[in-house]
């Protein structure tokens, strides 16, 4: 064995991460060479500093923090809303707004959903179809889009419907359904979900609530500047009906 | 299942040091940790945990990744003077502190100057001591990317630090 082999496989070596007939042949090279048992030990040596250097350890109250976040969660029926929640406090602790999903792609579509909402609501143009008639509503998608959007008033718990849109997220177009909560307005994306079954996220963005489910085959975005409580109400009744 | 605390917790150390290492702020780590934490409850027991910590690692990564792509990166330059200075923080005692002041600074300050792929790969193994198949689950990355980064990692290190510049000799 040469020294450029021996070089190439030094570091494998120092970390035991040869296997043994290698590690043997390095071995057997360096006792022979003054070169490669000097790149050897200035390896090793490398390797101490870098183990002196400072070790953060995490801080006590980050500790207590999450472990009462665990108890929560661990003790409450309501897994995913739990964590939800606690993303949401996280979110507004750091301040931050920060949603917790499951990638950057849905990440981004995250940003695209409040985009759309701002704008619905910035360029008057908050819908395609006005009307308080889910049955109004429902047949107004059809020919647009290629699938159903679930359409469901929830005006007797204080959700009116008021009407919906095509919009587009991720290069597609979506159902968005409009909501309004006194002065509120939410707006509701649906597109369909092949890849998943059933999931849910939350968190705020940009001073925005978004709440996210997948059912049924169908994805749901819930965006809205209305507060946390009130909204989860809306996704609870959502998701009910 | 084992309990989501029995089984991250007790790497919550691991964690908050490697975010550090990745973040080089001290605030920023916990908001990563925390962050990941959170994210970790929503997937745990989804899938089986044969190796916790560097299931943890990858969380702790994944969020710090989602965070730096959203926000505008933090250029935040590491000065030599400040090394010494912001160690003072770090909860080392007094006697320790003063007797690895010097090479622990400039170690760090070294440290904080390279890139962060070269960073995280050396605080994964050197101070962590993960395997390379860890630390590739944890990079995502092939173990020999692992081991050809760690190499060229330490090449740079070794170049920073002024040690034994004779291993740059057959490269």
């Amino acid at each position: 064995m040469n020294c450029e082999v021996v070089v190439e496989q030094l570091d494998a070596y120092i970390d035991r991460e040869l296997d043994a007939d290698a590690a043997l042949s390095v071995r057997t090279h360096v006792i022979e060479c003054d070169a490669c048992r000097k790149r050897v030990t200035s390896r090793r040596v490398l390797g101490q500093l870098v183990r002196a250097a400072p070790y953060y350890v995490a801080p006590a109250s980050l500790k207590d923090r999450v472990a009462v976040h665990a108890r929560r969660r661990t003790s409450a029926p309501r897994l995913w809303l739990q964590a939800a929640a606690a993303v949401v406090l996280l979110a507004v602790g750091s301040g931050i707004g920060l949603l917790q999903l499951r990638s950057v792609r849905t990440d981004v579509v995250v940003d695209q959903v409040v985009d759309s909402h701002v704008r619905s609501l910035m360029a008057g143009h908050l819908f395609d179809v006005q009307s308080t008639d889910r049955h109004t509503v429902k047949p107004w998608f059809l020919g647009k889009l290629d699938f159903s959007p679930p359409t469901v008033d929830l005006a007797e718990i204080g959700f009116p419907l008021i009407g919906g849109r095509l919009d587009y997220l991720n290069g597609r177009p979506v159902a968005a359904l409009v909501y309004r909560r006194n002065q509120h307005t939410i707006n509701l994306f649906v597109s369909p979900e092949e890849r998943e079954t059933s999931s849910a996220a939350a968190g705020t963005r940009r001073g925005f609530q978004v709440h996210h489910w997948v059912r049924d085959g169908m994805a749901f975005w819930a965006v809205s500047d209305l507060n946390e409580t009130e909204l989860m109400q809306f996704v609870r009744a959502m998701q009910a009906s | 299942m084992r309990r989501f605390e029995e089984t991250v917790l007790p790497h919550l150390d691991a964690a908050f040091n490697y975010a550090r290492w990745l973040t080089r702020d001290r605030t920023e780590a916990e908001d990563v940790v925390q962050d990941a934490c959170v994210r970790a409850m929503r997937f745990f027991g989804s899938s089986r945990h044969e190796n916790p910590r560097a299931w943890f690692m990858t969380i702790v990564r994944n969020t710090w990744l989602n965070r730096a792509t959203r926000r505008p990166a933090v250029t935040k330059a590491v000065r030599l003077d400040d090394a010494g200075h912001e160690m003072e923080d770090e909860g080392l005692d007094p006697e320790e502190q003063l007797f690895q002041q010097h090479a622990v600074a400039q170690v760090r300050a070294a440290l904080e100057r390279l890139p962060v792929d070269f960073r995280e790969v050396l605080v994964l193994r050197e101070i962590e001591g993960l395997s390379y198949k860890e630390i590739g689950a944890v990079l995502r990355v092939p173990t020999g990317t692992v081991m050809s980064r760690l190499s060229r990692a330490r090449d740079r290190l070794a170049a920073l630090l002024e040690v034994a510049p004779h291993m740059e000799t057959l490269r």
